[in-house]
């Protein structure tokens, strides 16, 4: 059984910095989660606090129910998948596999039989007699793997394993870590900065951001339903779009979105109670790149012009970058990127679509799954999900 | 054929005349060695000739061999591998903690290095006063001491150096995969960084080797090393600048040998692919 649960977790390092900031997360046995970030947000801090590499400053750690925070590193029963891989230069793959279980006194027959099925479930049988000097980086993350697997460990801590790999070989591993949880069903806690990792391998996403946890939960619901404009635009490439606008009564009981640049978005009716008392104040309107459409294939689609900057073709789909086309307002105090460039979009639009550049076309926004965030504090409005509920 | 041949033409009047510009450098550099490999093989009475080769004899060696020389030779081995020896786990220890612990502060890294800035001639005689009172003067366990403590300083902040270069991941590595602290140290950092600590030992042994100054002081007729033994050839009987050669040459020889183990050492990668 191998829980794990952090309790206002921080670590303060010497010089004053927080690596990691009271981190609250239970992560039930079996669970496969990523912790997700840019770099330096304390993802690597907090996968060593788990497994005992690097002390807690406050907060408290349980593994298993029971506090760890003064138990060594190797009776955490966890292995770590580093980075670098940090495989043993001095031993072949088999003895850099054989390690683990030697220090635990294994029986030799055993770590054999250990092995050969390590080796066969990750090919790595012809390499076993080779120094790690003498692999392919895929190559080496899979003995890396395999040192990890080899131990049967309660969890697996895995600290951006896949970086190192080449697009291909990323995607194939990915796959594979998938395939390998499945069977063994331990806990699995995946580091990465990639969303494609975290959107596709974990149950759960844990999104970090300077040493806090921002946002857990599924990959769709996160995906869904942002806690903050950090979250929006981080998971998604291009990023959520965040237009600076105002949000206004309109006629019967409607209300709408002005955007800085003069558009209007109609808010849907089923928005309408969670964004009423926010009427007349500032917002930052957030629409994903795949909610522009180039026909209104849906009554409730909503017209919009925009002024072509560039597309670039992708060979799947072309990315419209481009800038909406109104009359602007004036006010522009919102604006979350604070610089003096005109807002830019980003649509998402069929292969099959082109505009000459410094054109303007008319686009069509999905607004059902839009969100409203405070300029302010750049959180969301909160507002009622649309997981689960039908169109 | 004749086109490689026109291509390769410019490349190797260029190489020629590097060459040739190196072998002069080479024979400036080397002639005065190679003069005292000569005379070591010239009968003492002809030592000082201008011709290159008057007689060819092993006299020299034969007779230092046999006498004194033989012994402080044994001495000087003794002395240089027993300081290295029990210098390199000290060292070893104390530049780990200092690579990856806060052992001791900034003060205590400066320190060691503060003892290297101290002349030799200023340590020689309390060292002189307090090996005597302790019995230790005129024995080769004396030297070793005094060597080892002369050793320890630059051993640890070289291996210091090696440590520091060796990624922490590695016995992080270890200590999730069930070792202690010590047992990653011991099974992992320390055959990994094997090259470096080899170097390391070379360097000191030679440091041993050469030393005269306490070696001087502290060692009697039965104890004296070869720099000692080297220094009475010259004031003994005149120069016997022939015998003084061979004597040369057998001090060289270790040298020249250890010189080659420290390049191999050197070379080799630290690391050679743990990480990516
Ligand atoms: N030993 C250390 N001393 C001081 N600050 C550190 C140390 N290790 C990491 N940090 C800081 O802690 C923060 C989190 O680092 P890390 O956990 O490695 O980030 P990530 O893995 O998400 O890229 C960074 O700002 C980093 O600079
Ligand atoms: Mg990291």
């Amino acid at each position: 059984m191998a829980s794990i649960e952090l309790d206002r977790v921080s670590k303060l390092y010497g010089n004053g910095n927080y690596g990691v900031h009271e981190v609250d997360l239970t992560i039930p046995d079996g669970e496969f989660v990523i912790f997700l970030g840019p770099s330096g947000c304390g993802k690597s801090t907090t996968l060593r606090m788990i497994a005992g590499l690097e002390s807690i400053s406050s907060g408290d750690l349980r593994i298993g129910g029971k506090s760890v925070a003064n138990v060594a590193p190797r009776d955490r029963n966890v292995a770590v998948v580093f980075q670098s891989y940090a495989l043993y230069p001095h031993m072949s793959v088999r003895q850099n596999m054989a390690f683990g279980l030697k220090m635990r006194g294994t029986d030799a027959a055993v770590i054999d039989a250990k092995i050969a099925d390590a080796a066969n479930l990750l090919g790595l049988q012809s390499l076993l007699g080779r120094k790690p000097a003498a692999l392919s980086g895929g190559q080496r993350q899979r003995v890396a793997l395999g040192r990890a697997i080899v131990r049967e460990p309660a969890a697996f801590l895995l600290d951006e394993p896949l970086s190192n790999l080449d697009a291909q070989l990323r995607a194939e591993m990915r796959l594979e870590l998938v395939k390998l949880h499945r069977r063994l069903g331990r806990t699995i806690v995946h580091v990465t900065h990639d969303q494609v990792e975290a959107m596709t391998m974990g149950d759960r996403i844990c999104i970090m951001r300077d040493g806090r946890l921002v946002q857990a939960g599924r990959p769709l619901e996160v995906y869904a339903d942002p806690v903050n404009t950090f979250v929006a635009r981080f998971l998604a490439t291009p990023p959520m779009n965040l237009i600076p606008a105002t949000l206004q009564a309109a006629p019967g009981e409607g209300l709408s979105v002005l955007t800085d640049s003069g558009a209007v978005l109609a808010v849907p009716a089923r928005h309408r109670n969670a964004y009423g008392e926010r009427v007349g104040r500032r917002v930052i309107l957030g629409v994903r790149a795949e909610d522009f459409h180039e026909s209104p294939d849906k009554p409730d689609w909503q017209k919009i012009a925009v002024r072509v900057v560039a597309v670039e073709a992708l060979g799947a789909e072309n990315v419209l970058i481009g800038q909406i086309a109104g009359q602007p307002t004036g006010k522009d105090d919102a604006r979350p990127t604070g610089d003096d460039k005109p807002l830019e979009i980003a649509a998402r639009l069929s292969r099959y679509f082109t505009a000459p550049v410094g054109s303007t076309v008319e686009l069509y926004i999905d607004p059902l799954p839009m969100h409203l965030f405070d300029p302010e504090t750049e959180l969301v409005i909160a507002r009622p999900s649309l997981m689960g509920a039908t169109r | 054929m004749t086109s490689m041949d026109r291509n390769e033409r410019p490349a190797f009047r260029r190489r020629f005349g590097l060459h040739f510009g190196l072998i002069v450098v080479c024979a400036i550099v080397l002639l005065p060695p190679l003069w005292v490999l000569r005379t070591s093989f010239v009968p003492e009475q002809l030592s000082y000739s201008n011709e290159l080769m008057p007689a060819f004899t092993t006299d020299n060696y034969s007779a230092l061999l046999s006498g004194r020389f033989g012994q402080s030779y044994l001495n000087s081995l003794i002395v240089a591998l027993g300081s290295v020896l029990l210098a390199l786990p000290f060292a070893a220890t104390t530049g780990y903690a200092f690579a990856r612990f806060r052992t001791g502060g900034r003060w205590a890294r400066f320190a060691v290095l503060a003892t290297q800035m101290l002349p030799p001639v200023a340590l020689v005689l309390p060292t002189f006063t307090l090996f005597r009172s302790l019995e230790l003067s005129n024995s080769l366990t004396g030297l070793i001491i005094v060597y080892a403590a002369l050793n320890l300083p630059f051993l640890t902040w070289i291996l210091m150096g090696f440590f520091e270069g060796i990624p922490v991941d590695l016995e992080w590595a270890a200590m999730t995969d069930g070792a202690t602290a010590w047992g990653a140290f011991w099974r992992i950092v320390l055959p990994v960084s094997m090259p470096g600590i080899a170097a390391a030992g070379v360097l000191g042994f030679i440091l041993a080797w050469n030393e005269f100054l306490f070696a001087l002081v502290l060692s009697g007729p039965k104890t004296a090393t070869i720099p000692v033994a080297l220094a009475a050839l010259q004031t003994s009987n005149g120069v016997q600048i022939a015998k003084v050669s061979a004597g040369v040459v057998l001090a060289i020889l270790p040298l020249v040998v250890a010189s080659r183990f420290i390049q191999r050492f050197i070379v080799q990668g630290l690391t050679f692919g743990s990480v990516k």
